[in-house]
Parts: C-alpha cells; structure tokens; sequence
C-alpha cells in the first residue's frame, strides 16, 4: 500500500487528526505507525502519561486501517476490543503496530502492540475485531 | 460519617477529578451528573473531533473506549475509600449500536467489586435521545495500590498548574 494515500485517508478523519499519528510502513499483513505525545493525550494529570483510551484509540485506528482493501474502501465497523495494559504509557513517542491474524469475507481479527523506545517492552496489547459488511 | 458528610465527600472527589483535569478528559469537557460509591453518570458533549468523518454524523469507537476508561477512574476513586494509585491491567468494549448521533453521549460506570489488590469496573455508554439505547458497553480490572496520600489529596494540595 502507498503510504501517501493511507496518509491523505488519515487526514480525512477528524479523530484521526486528533491523535496525529503517521504511518510509516505499510504491507499487507502489517502497519506501523509512531504518534508523538501530546497535551491532549494525558489521562493521569500528576504522571502526565498518556490516557489508556488514547492508547486504545491510537491501536484501534491502526488496526482499522490494516482490514482495508484499499484506501477508497468505507471504514471498518468495530465490534469489540480487549486492551492488556502492560507498562506506564510514558511521555514520548508511542509507536504501534497491528497484524491482520484473520481476513475473511465478513469478519477480520487484527492484533496490535504499541511501545515506546522497544518493541520488546510494550505498553500496550490489543486485540480488535471488525464486521467488513 | 453522616448521609451530608458522605454527600459533600463525594462531590469534592468529583470537582477535584475534574477541575484538575489535563488532556483527554479536559478535551471530552465531562459534566459529572452523579457520583457516589454506587456509581458515576457523566455527559460528554458532541464534539466533532472525535468523529470519523467531516460531516460530525459519525464518533470514533475509540472516544467513547477512552469515556468509559475514564469513568472507572472517577468510579474506583468513589467506591475505594483509601486508593492511593490505580492502574488499568485491561480493558473490554463492545460496540453495540453505530455511534452516529449529535446528541450528548451519557456514561454510567460502576466499581462492581474491589479486592485488596485488585478493582472490578463495569459500564454502558447511550445517547441522550430518550430511548437510552446502549451504544456501547465495557468492563477493566484495576491494579491497587491502597494506603495515605491518595492521588486526589495530591491533586486538592497542588496549586493550579503545580
């Protein structure tokens, strides 16, 4: 996939914009994309650590992209997600990545992993279905 | 503790909860409709930055993810008299219904069960049409760490913008 669509898609969506993430690698069983840390993605106003729904917002974006078939393709419907909380999502760039584990003709699993400086420590775990139909 | 005592006990953990809020929960702009230990029901206003599309006729699953995430926070504070620090181990949604309406989006949220350790939460997120239809519904588990010095007695000390 172009990069460059997925990026004017991206720019399409209000949410999307909010959470100012970018893709950065695209195939098809995987994307990746960084977001920096913002003000507006603080959930713990004393540890200033990002809010477990915009960790959850930011994977479920990705992993919606990743379902597509192409970049002209009407959203995904969300049905459901299970967020593992692993570590203190810090201040600082928060990159994730979402794996297609299942595409079928109405259904798509996809897994994500969001970390901070390594992948091998991540801060987050997710898991997202969506009804293509 | 008299019911009053109890009553004003809880709408300052409430204020404090939300006049001290920064980021995501200061950007949702919360009005807290009820709190007390058996639960909590906050309104978030329409927002069309939280929507997928320009047109504002659709929001994004993951704001109302991050409603509920939220709404156990302020519920476990109420409901766990000495929470000193939480943290969220997981968390599960399941979207019910389309999120397409302009309307206020109204969340209730409950700590259903607290152990030494751990903190179980639960809720449902409608529109404010009339018909109450659930759009969404979530639970979490909490890890707590209990003692003196909860993070809202640090928050009521520290200074606007401390």
């Amino acid at each position: 996939m172009n990069l460059n669509d997925i990026q004017t898609r991206c720019d399409r969506v209000p949410f999307f914009r909010h959470l100012g993430f970018s893709v950065t690698e695209a195939n098809d069983t995987h994307f990746l994309a960084s977001m920096p840390f913002e003000e507006r993605h603080i959930g713990n106003p004393m540890l200033e650590t990002y809010h477990g729904g915009i960790i959850a917002s930011f994977m479920e974006a990705l992993a919606s992209l990743t379902v597509l078939d192409d970049m002209a393709s009407p959203p995904p419907k969300p049905i459901n997600l299970t967020v593992d909380y692993l570590r203190p999502g810090l201040p600082g760039t928060l990159n994730t990545r979402a794996t297609v584990s299942r595409k079928g003709r109405r259904m798509a699993s996809v897994e994500t992993v969001a970390w901070l400086e390594d992948e091998a420590k991540p801060v987050a775990k997710g898991l997202f279905h969506f009804l293509l139909v | 503790m008299s019911d009053a005592k109890d009553s004003e006990r809880f709408a300052m953990i409430a204020n404090i909860w939300n006049s001290r809020a920064k980021g995501l929960i200061a950007e949702m702009g919360l009005i807290i409709e009820r709190a007390d230990p058996q639960g909590v029901q906050i309104r978030m206003p329409f927002n069309p930055d939280f929507c997928l599309d320009e047109e504002g006729t659709m929001l994004h699953g993951g704001v109302l993810t991050a409603l509920l995430d939220s709404s156990f926070g302020l519920s476990n504070f109420l409901a766990i008299n000495d929470v000193q620090t939480m943290a969220t181990l997981d968390l599960r949604v399941d979207y019910l219904r389309p999120a397409s309406s302009r309307a206020d989006v109204i969340v209730f949220a409950e700590c259903y069960r607290q152990t030494r350790h751990i903190a179980f939460g639960s809720g449902k997120v409608w529109f404010d049409t009339g018909d109450r239809a659930e759009v969404a519904r979530g639970s979490a588990a909490f890890a707590l760490t209990r003692g003196k010095g909860g993070l809202l007695e640090k928050l009521n000390t520290r200074g606007p913008g401390g």
